[in-house]
């Protein structure tokens, strides 16, 4: 129960940090900060709500096995964004 | 003697749990399309997307992720309670679907004051309209259907921890969505509107 109510806490902390960074201008690493602490935050909640961290191997490789694909899909799609023009079809030409 | 298809009780209630995950894990990849468009359209269009950001209701956004944090607290507690056979389980379990239902009314009303707005984006700020209504309508229906289940769960199958467990999972997955749409779309250069 106290560990429980502790990582409440320590996500609302986290809540208040991003907000309150958001009002600071640091260009680019405003999003880069905010991302990570959202990445933090889920890390957080996954370990002890979700109870990844007493969790057996299986369902660790389930929980990670999700963000491998993610991670292969996002480079796969990005390779074909990242190396090609975008040509507008036929139809859109006609103004 | 009658034969089951798990050896123990251990095994079947891992086996419940590898069910979620991989249910989870296909979620995952179901949001996950939406976030890459995000992506690849801010990088094209940032400037258009820091505009839209910057009407949104900063303040209603925060504090629906106050809202839904706590509303996974109380459903971590309802978790415990279940595993350890305790007093207030329907209690919990009820204060985390209010707590959904809460998000839900502030999201409402957050959409309904943003369709004038809306009506009058143009360009690549339609694009970022277009994304916040699909990822944050998306996170919404999986919210309602978690709410309903957490009601029936709360009325009809407390009793049985391992439904209980599975169901913080789920509710937990879709908190977690929840805290990385909140600075997608609210805290774009908050410093400059």
């Amino acid at each position: 129960m106290m560990r429980l109510a502790l990582v409440w806490l320590a996500l609302l902390a986290l809540l208040a940090a991003t907000a309150a960074s958001s009002f600071v201008p640091l260009g680019g690493w405003n999003s880069a900060l905010n991302l990570a602490i959202a990445a933090v935050k889920a890390l957080l909640v996954a370990l002890f709500f979700m109870h990844l961290s007493s969790a057996g191997a299986l369902l660790r490789l389930a929980a990670v096995a999700a963000l491998l694909w993610l991670a292969l899909l996002f480079g796969l799609s990005w390779t074909d964004y990242g190396t090609r023009g975008t040509s507008p079809a036929p139809w859109a030409l006609r103004r | 003697m009658p034969t089951t298809q798990f050896d123990s009780i251990l095994e079947r209630r891992e086996a419940a749990m590898l069910g979620m995950w991989l249910f989870l894990a296909t979620e995952v990849l179901f949001f996950g399309p939406l976030f890459f468009g995000y992506f690849h359209s801010r990088l094209a269009s940032h400037d258009a997307f820091v505009a839209g950001s910057h009407h949104m209701h900063f303040w209603l956004g925060t504090i629906n992720t106050a809202v839904l944090l706590t509303s996974s607290f109380t459903m971590a507690l309802a978790v415990q309670v279940a595993q350890d056979r305790g007093r207030f389980l329907r209690l919990l379990l009820l204060a985390s679907a209010a707590l959904g239902i809460a998000f839900l009314c502030i999201k409402g009303y957050e959409y309904a004051s943003e369709i004038p707005e809306v009506a009058r984006a143009e360009g690549p700020e339609q694009v970022f309209y277009l994304l916040y209504f699909a990822m944050t309508g998306l996170h919404a229906i999986h919210l309602t259907i978690g709410a309903v289940l957490v009601i029936w769960t709360a009325f009809i199958s407390a009793r049985r921890a391992i439904r209980v467990e599975v169901l913080g999972l789920y509710w937990h997955f879709v908190d977690a969505v929840w805290l990385f749409l909140y600075p997608m779309f609210y805290l774009l250069e908050r410093y400059s509107a």
